[in-house]
């Protein structure tokens, strides 16, 4: 028998699986519902590399000291708005390093998307869907990880930092089934318990590995759930592509100058993590910055927050394209919500969903332009409304995929994105 | 003067204003309170009339109005528009001067009127004398926190013979001045006013709030809240300290459970600290002996309360809030 029975490996392989699996119950649930193969991506589609990168402001962000400042107005608060690169376009002084790379970003500054109550707007603008109670959607992130997963890759489909705690949310696989399961990160942005157990060599380990790939194909077959299987299988080769790639968590291998570009602070790392991440071919990437739920104290946590926003995403934008790496890469920033044009007894601004902004940048992306507008007073969209289920659309459009292509989901024909959507194609090339 | 007792302190009237007022100051012989905020312009209550309104006076600033104070022709002002403003009494502008590189949080006179001390988001504390002249620039406190974030220069007090200034920074670190050398005197910080929960949250939340010397120069008041357990509000206890700043010890703690932020802090006439804000408990009003080994008394007023002013025989508390003025009476005159 060659599995030698450590249990020091049994823990660390378990405590690992527990993260990586952590959409398996979700996709369990499902019940009746089944997945067939779903259509295979676009050849070309994977050839070109896309990647897609979320930096996902949990607790929502304020549009107003953001991309949609209202200097002067009741509702504007106190910050100033800038000059960007884009004639007549200003955003909140908070951001000046963004002012001027605007040609590589475009925002859509009249979303409204109802829904204001934290869980709820995340699972919204994360699908691109309200929920259902027959079925439940894969996150845009799944999706794209599956529709740009790259041919054995051992690398993860898709990497999820979430390590601030407010919104913690995992990626939802919904009907895709747990093989699309991001690697989630939430207690470091380094992967736990990948190591060789002390003694094993390389060549054990995957001579251990092929037979438990062995007895699980010869298990499932002819059985329900293979599709379990499957995914476990998935997941166990990620698990070794993962050993093999440790040193891409490790910040220690980036050029002193390129560590101290990005910042000391934990969103700064994350997103050089997250660069290293797309540059060896890691399709997805998410960065979540949380604490952005400025109920009390609005400007003072702005204030705080925005300048390292601000730094951090220009860094990001100007090393990847330094790197080649910015046309193949959609950069994408979105909140749950946006914060109320009200400003509140704690000189706070409150939950609010029907007038925000959200910005794009990178691959696919006409950048420069700034789609929709709102009122004087930032309370209501005055032209270019868009639903969430439009942003979804769009953001599949931006990489290639086709809105309306389907997945077969029992008997049903599902498109990626919602029937109603529309792409906004204002914002993409 | 009778004992001051908390559970005698009673709101006497209230009168709306619009938006957020961040800054009030008295003009005791003319009976009239001012208050100034998010909507730049100068707000005036007539406190002789028998129902006291608001009325909005004048524009001054082209932003948040931080601080208000008399001078000798009228309100000198401080704002988010980083400028230091003279107005006469009938609102006509005497002179704007850009004060700081950032947001000026604070302005106080020396007592004897002759200076004028400003703390900015340039995070430097700044001289003037009278009519706006640069008097001395003093640098130390640093631009960031600790933890790499902007940091803000909240709280400022000066002393009762004029010869110091304090001030206070969002990540809790003091420094104390000597305004005639322009070298810091001392320094310190105040660890438990700024929450930064560098695991889970990454944010801060706190600082020093509110700063003020005892009468005799040698004691300083330091508001603010305790640790906040949830940084997307002011959900920690309100905060008093007392401390020998000459010696950077700090001599007695009062804190209550009552969830909210402390913005300003005085020393009463009998040592007894008062300080007024708010949060996730609602308002706050706060008095406290450091002396004494009881805690923080905590009336509740409507309201998150920004700043007060007392009226020289302190029986009065005059305090400005999210939509308009309040006045307490404090103790029976």
């Amino acid at each position: 028998m060659l599995w030698c029975g450590s249990p020091e490996h049994a823990l660390h392989r378990r405590t690992f699986l527990q993260g990586t699996l952590a959409g398996l119950t979700a996709a369990l649930r499902l019940g009746g519902v089944g997945l067939s193969a779903g259509e295979p991506a676009a050849k070309e589609l994977r050839q070109a590399g896309k990647r897609v990168l979320f930096l996902w402001l949990a607790g929502g962000s304020s549009q107003f000291e953001t991309w949609d400042p209202k200097p002067g107005r009741d509702t504007g608060g106190p910050f100033r708005a800038i000059q960007t690169t884009i004639p007549g376009y200003h955003v909140c002084e908070l951001m000046p390093r963004l002012a001027g790379l605007m040609k590589h970003i475009a925002v859509i500054r009249s979303l409204n998307t109802v829904v204001s109550e934290h869980e709820q707007a995340a699972d919204l603008v994360s699908t691109g869907r309200p929920k259902e109670a027959a079925l439940e959607y894969p996150e845009i992130g799944v999706v794209l990880s599956k529709e740009l997963a790259v041919r054995d890759s051992t690398l993860p489909d898709y990497v999820s930092f979430f390590t601030t705690s407010e919104g913690r949310r995992r990626p939802r696989v919904g009907f895709l089934g747990a093989q699309h399961s991001p690697l989630l990160l939430e207690k470091s942005a380094r992967p736990e318990h990948v190591e060789l157990p002390t003694g094993m060599s390389e060549a054990r380990h995957q001579k251990r590995e092929q037979l438990r790939a062995a007895l699980s194909d010869s298990f499932s077959q002819g059985r329900a759930g293979a599709e379990l299987v499957r995914g476990q299988n998935s997941a166990f080769q990620k698990v070794r592509g993962l050993m093999r790639s440790d040193h891409l968590f490790d910040l220690e291998r980036e050029p002193r100058a390129v560590r101290e570009r990005y910042g000391p602070t934990p969103f700064g790392e994350q997103a050089l993590l997250a660069r290293r991440l797309l540059e060896a071919g890691v399709p997805v990437v998410k960065v979540a910055r949380g604490f952005w739920d400025s109920h009390h104290d609005n400007f003072e946590s702005h204030r705080e927050l925005v300048p390292d926003f601000d730094h951090v995403l220009s860094v990001l934008i100007g090393d990847l394209k330094d790197r080649g790496l910015l046309d193949s890469t959609l950069v994408l920033v979105l909140s749950e919500f946006g914060r109320t044009p009200v400003i509140n007894k704690d000189v706070g601004r409150d939950h609010y969903a029907a007038a925000w902004s959200v910005a794009l940048a990178g691959g696919g992306v006409r950048g420069g332009t700034v789609y929709g507008q709102t009122d004087a007073d930032g309370k209501t969209v005055k032209q270019g409304e868009a639903n969430a289920s439009d942003l979804a659309a769009t953001v599949y459009a931006a990489v290639g995929i086709d809105p309306l292509k389907e997945y077969q989901v029992g008997l049903r024909p599902v498109p990626v994105a919602r029937e109603q959507s529309r792409v906004i194609e204002e914002v993409l090339q | 003067m009778k004992p001051f007792d908390p559970k005698a302190v009673k709101l006497l009237s209230a009168c709306d204003a619009p938006g957020i007022l961040y800054t009030t100051c008295l003009d005791e012989p003319a009976r009239t309170l001012y208050g100034a905020g998010t909507d730049g312009a100068v707000h005036a209550v007539d406190l002789s009339a028998s129902k006291p309104a608001a009325v909005k006076r004048w524009a001054i600033h082209d932003n948040y109005v931080s601080a208000i104070v008399l001078g000798p022709s009228g309100l000198i002002s401080a704002g988010y528009d980083r400028r230091l403003v003279w107005t006469d009494r009938e609102g006509k502008r005497i002179r704007a001067v850009e004060a700081h590189d950032g947001w000026v949080r604070r302005l106080l006179p020396t007592p004897d009127g002759k200076r004028l001390v400003t703390a900015g988001d340039d995070m430097l504390v700044k001289v003037w004398d009278a009519d706006g002249k640069p008097l001395a620039s003093l640098a130390g406190h640093a631009k960031r926190t600790p933890e790499g974030y902007l940091s803000a220069l909240y709280a400022l007090a000066v002393s009762p013979d004029g010869n110091q200034a304090a001030s206070g920074d969002r990540a809790g670190f003091i420094r104390v001045w000597d305004l005639a050398t322009g070298k810091t005197t001392a320094e310190f910080r105040s660890t438990e006013l700024y929450t930064f929960d560098p695991v889970k949250r990454l944010r801060a939340i706190g600082g020093v709030r509110g700063l003020c010397f005892s009468a005799d120069g040698t004691g300083l008041a330091v508001s603010g809240i305790g640790p906040v357990t949830n940084v997307d509000g002011f959900v920690g206890p309100c905060r008093m300290e007392w401390w020998d700043w000459k010696a950077g010890k700090r001599l007695a703690v009062g804190q209550d459970k009552h969830q909210a932020i402390l913005n300003q802090v005085t020393v009463a006439p009998d040592g007894w600290l008062i300080a007024a804000g708010g949060g996730d408990g609602g308002g706050a009003l706060a008095f406290w002996n450091p002396g004494q080994p009881a805690g923080p008394a905590v009336s509740k007023p409507k309201g998150h309360l920004q700043a007060f002013v007392l009226d020289r025989a302190a029986t009065r508390l005059h305090a400005v809030s999210h939509g308009g003025f309040q006045v307490w009476q404090i103790r029976e005159a």
